[in-house]
């Protein structure tokens, strides 16, 4: 037991100093809680009911049909109709509307005669995800009434080719599904690296490092006695995490339980680690915490968290496979909502390992019982 | 107890402890003097197997401290500055973390701990928060922790820097009680009046030890006495004016207040009377004049001087 000398009295004083110190509980459970329920409820890219005046000159049932269509597709609805091509412009510009569609006055007169029929759409192309979204609504009504006044033409009642797409694992498209896996990767992250990184660098800031290290306690029992507390809350983080996964936004969890506990502990495992690495550098409290910045951020940008690994130039690509976020999201997406199983994606849960035990080695290899 | 041998530690280019040699007596108490910055926590941690030496050797109760850091630990106790607990944790608690850390379990780290508590007295603040402990509570529980698995030899880092008087007093009473019971006792203090206590002292300045012994032999010292010189003690009204004015005369080589007096240190020809014109001249009335001994102050300040003379800067 000499190799792991110490470590019963760190673990359990450890455990005592986390629940005495309200603060540092507060900024490990507060934060991610926020940010899932932010990004859950908040960060919802489904576009629907985007503001659009209407300009039309034209005032015939055939007109309003087109506006109607427009609005029957729930993309849009009319804020106001106006009466001027300036003054549709105007509220576009101000913000006010989304979109703006202009019907000539000519329009009924072109159809009714055979002839091609135009309308001017106006698209707010500051936000690229509203203005992609109204882009294609807009091209597919017109699409849809073309082809409906075609098929009167030929006397048929269907179309030739019809797609019947089918959405599998997200069917309603919502954005909480796929973002909210994610989340809790990046929450974990940030409480467990910071929390085990501060366990450490507290200690070097009040001097009772140097009591430690004075000490018979042997090395392996000081990190391990650091880690499993900070193991312990962060496992306990990602149950209440999936959780709310589960019961506050609805998204079913496909995949096996022990599988989505087992890639947490991993993971978990190879952030604690990280965490302690920070530690063995970090002089003070905020040293830490701007070191631990520069490892999160990589991973909210680069982690597929938000946008997708695919796109991303080679060498943030090359970034994203050092991450160890990036397998995890990749695992709860697979695991919560394609129901994948442990031998699609062993793979990932042997990286994260890996990942964790080499941390674990080079923090071993760093982790003198000395003073700088 | 413990030995050391040209103990040097340096920094990069900075040498914070220079060529330093000393030994101390089982059962003594060694003061260890030295300005802010000397290097007196360095020779401490490197003492103590937290610092490994750039040159030199270190032993304590015969075991090399660098090659054998492991077996030093466990006769070792390292109270630091400023007294380093767990806020977060009760007295109670801080004292059976150390317990368990030294390895004790159960019965055994609670009836260490009691006895601890009735050496400092600790007793009615068991359950207090060690934040919520004043300064001079805390310091006895810094100590009670070092003291958890019965150290042979106790090294205390400015154990008594920001506590009052009476705590200081108490700690001092509570260290002659340990040097008793045959503990090695190894204190850094700024206070001569702390020093004047132990039983040896050493001196560090600007990284180098300037020297190192009894009090009393110390005061002994042809530096601190040169031939042809007497140390007085004038006892005067208007003390910060009368300096101004023996510092004038020839014969007076150093002048110092000391409280409602002046200590000097004058030629052996200078007649008492001539120093009493003086100050009678510059209508300040002298109560007394005594011959003195040089005190621990008075050692250290010439030998600072004389060391600065002989190359090293002040």
């Amino acid at each position: 037991m000499s190799f792991l000398r110490g470590f019963r009295a760190i673990l359990f004083k450890e455990f005592l100093v986390v629940f005495r110190d309200r603060g540092t509980l507060f900024f490990m459970f507060f934060p991610p809680l926020l940010q899932i329920i932010a990004f859950g409820f908040a960060l919802d890219n489904d576009v629907k009911h985007m503001a659009l005046v209407v300009f039309n000159e034209d005032r015939t049932i055939e007109s309003r049909q087109l506006v109607d269509a427009f609005v029957n597709t729930q993309t849009f609805r009319v804020i106001r109709e106006v009466h001027s091509r300036v003054e549709m412009e105007a509220e576009v510009r101000r913000g006010r509307a989304y979109a703006g569609l202009q019907i000539p006055p000519e329009y009924t007169r072109e159809l009714r005669a055979g002839r091609r029929a135009t309308v001017q759409v106006l698209i707010d192309g500051s936000n690229s995800t509203t203005a992609l979204q109204a882009l294609n609504t807009a091209l597919g009504v017109g699409l849809r009434r073309s082809v409906e006044l075609l098929l009167g033409e030929t006397g048929r009642r269907e179309l030739p080719v019809e797609v019947r797409p089918q959405v599998l694992y997200n069917p309603a498209m919502r954005a909480p599904n796929f973002f909210v896996p994610g989340v809790i990767g990046t929450a974990l992250q940030i409480a467990t690296v910071f929390a085990v990184a501060m366990a450490i660098v507290r200690e070097r800031e009040r001097g009772t490092l140097e009591n430690l290290l004075v000490s018979p306690l042997s090395r392996w029992g000081l990190m391990l006695g650091k880690l499993v507390p900070y193991l312990c809350t962060s496992m306990t983080m990602a149950l209440f995490l999936f959780t709310i996964l589960r019961w506050v936004f609805g998204v079913p969890i496909r995949g096996s339980l022990v599988l989505l506990f087992a890639a947490a502990l991993f993971y978990i495992f190879a952030l604690a680690c990280l965490g302690l690495l920070v530690s063995t550098r970090a002089k003070s409290q905020n040293e830490a915490m701007q070191m631990s910045m520069s490892i999160m951020l990589p991973s909210i940008f680069f982690s597929g968290f938000i946008f997708p690994r695919e796109t991303l130039p080679a060498f943030f690509y090359g970034i994203s496979t050092l991450l160890p976020a990036t397998y995890f999201i990749e695992l709860m997406r697979a695991i919560i909502l394609r129901g994948a199983t442990l031998a699609e994606f062993w793979r990932h849960l042997l990286i994260l390992a890996t990942m964790g035990a080499v941390f674990f080695v080079l923090c071993a290899l760093r982790f003198k019982k000395k003073l700088a | 107890m413990i030995e050391c041998a040209n103990l040097t530690k340096k920094f990069g280019d900075f040498t914070a402890v220079d060529n330093v040699s000393f030994s101390v007596a089982k059962q003594s108490i060694f003061g260890f003097l030295g300005p802010n910055g000397s290097g007196k926590t360095t020779v401490i941690r490197m003492l103590c197997g937290i610092l490994e030496p750039s040159a030199g050797t270190a032993q304590i109760g015969g075991v090399d401290v660098v090659r054998d850091t492991e077996r030093v630990k466990g006769r070792i106790g390292y109270m630091s500055q400023k007294f380093s607990l767990y806020d977060e944790l009760t007295v109670n608690e801080n004292l059976l973390f150390y317990g368990r850390l030294y390895g004790l379990r159960g019965a055994a780290a609670k009836q260490r701990r009691d006895e601890l508590v009735a050496l400092t007295h600790l007793s009615p603040y068991l359950d207090r928060r060690a934040a919520m402990l004043s300064g001079g509570w805390r310091q006895r529980l810094a100590m009670a922790c070092a003291l958890v698995h019965k150290p042979s030899v106790l090294f205390l880092d400015e154990p008594t820097a920001g506590i009052d008087p009476v705590a200081r007093r108490e700690l001092w009473d509570l260290l002659f009680e340990l040097a008793s019971t045959g503990m090695t006792l190894f204190v850094t203090t700024h206070y001569m009046d702390e020093a004047e206590r132990c039983s040896h002292v050493g001196y560090i300045y600007m990284s180098k030890l300037i020297i190192c012994g009894e009090p009393d032999d110390l005061k002994q010292l042809p530096a601190v006495n040169p031939t042809g010189t007497r140390r007085l003690d004038v006892t005067c009204d208007h003390v910060t004016v009368g300096l101004q004015v023996v510092r004038k005369l020839p014969g007076v080589r150093t002048a110092t207040v000391f409280g409602q007096s002046m200590h000097l240190l004058v030629e052996e020809a200078l007649p008492e009377e001539q120093l009493r014109a003086a100050l009678r001249e510059a209508r300040i009335h002298t109560a007394d004049i005594r011959p003195i001994a040089p005190s621990l102050e008075d050692v250290f300040v010439a030998l600072t001087a004389e060391h600065s003379q002989n190359g090293g800067r002040p």
